[in-house]
């Protein structure tokens, strides 16, 4: 009776344990993606603003994976005077509550 | 007959709990692994975080930094500038002015201005080059007088 109650609980354990796992594994593939999607905006933005001009647009065609969402602010993309670079708060929010945050900055060549 | 099967009976008793004990410990040490390789990746990719947003603060100082070069001379040859608008912590960039002149099509001389950014998290002092995140030149044109363009020459990230 002991030697069940024993192996019941050690695979009860088990179970959960490796749920726990799988969990920690999805959570950290969303974390990497997250990165890759901020990267990805983040040089697409840099790139933009590659042919900036003083006061014009630059447009940022940046299309995120499937449940990732990003933004940044300010959210205006005008382009800035040639000596002062503007910094943009960068975000990304995915699968499972991910939310996160980079600064960058950009400057009209 | 009966007598001997009793005795064997005796002989086996407890060794399914022995069993049952090894079992267990067999399954505490594969889950303890697993949850370190867990653990391990979540450290990592928090490490990964902190090293991109140093990465691109240090990216956006040495912006900062051209954008000030614009009004330099050939002189002076040397300077920083601290950037303190990150919030994963102020970076220095370092920058050494260089004056001189390429041939023109024309076989004159074309006077060039290139400036070597070297970006770094600030100390308190130069950038020791080990520390170094990103490296970059840039030519600005024209050499001297108001510049009108900036062209990136080189741009790498060592760490």
């Amino acid at each position: 009776m002991l030697t069940i109650v024993i192996i019941g609980l050690t695979v009860t354990a088990l179970l959960s344990g490796l749920a726990t796992i799988s969990n920690a594994g999805t959570a950290q593939r969303n974390g990497v993606l997250a990165d890759v999607v901020l990267r990805d905006y983040a040089e697409t933005t840099k790139a933009a603003t590659q042919v900036c001009v003083a006061s014009a647009t630059y447009p940022v065609n940046y299309v995120p994976p499937a449940g990732f969402t990003v933004s940044s602010s300010p959210s205006s993309n005008v382009c800035p005077a040639p000596g002062t670079p503007q910094q943009l708060t960068l975000t990304v929010d995915g699968p499972q509550g991910l939310h996160e945050t980079m600064q960058i900055k950009v400057r009209t060549p | 007959m009966s007598r001997l099967g009793t005795r064997q009976t005796h002989q086996d008793s407890g060794a399914a709990l022995l069993l049952a004990i090894g079992f267990v410990l067999m399954i505490s040490v594969i889950v303890a692994g697993l949850a370190a390789l867990a653990t391990s990746g979540l450290n990592n990719r928090t490490t990964l975080e902190v090293l991109r947003n140093r990465q691109y603060a240090a990216d956006g100082a040495i912006e900062q930094a051209i954008s000030q070069a614009r009004v330099l001379t050939c002189s002076p040859t040397t300077g920083f500038l601290v950037d303190s608008s990150f919030s994963s912590g102020p970076i220095r960039v370092d920058w050494l002015n260089v004056c001189g002149s390429v041939p023109a099509s024309d076989g004159s001389a074309y006077p060039q201005r290139n400036v070597v950014f070297s970006a770094c998290p600030d100390l308190g002092a130069a950038c020791d080059p080990a520390q170094i995140v990103i490296r970059a030149q840039v030519n600005f044109e024209p050499a001297s007088g108001t510049v009108t363009r900036t062209i990136v020459q080189s741009w790498s990230v060592k760490r």
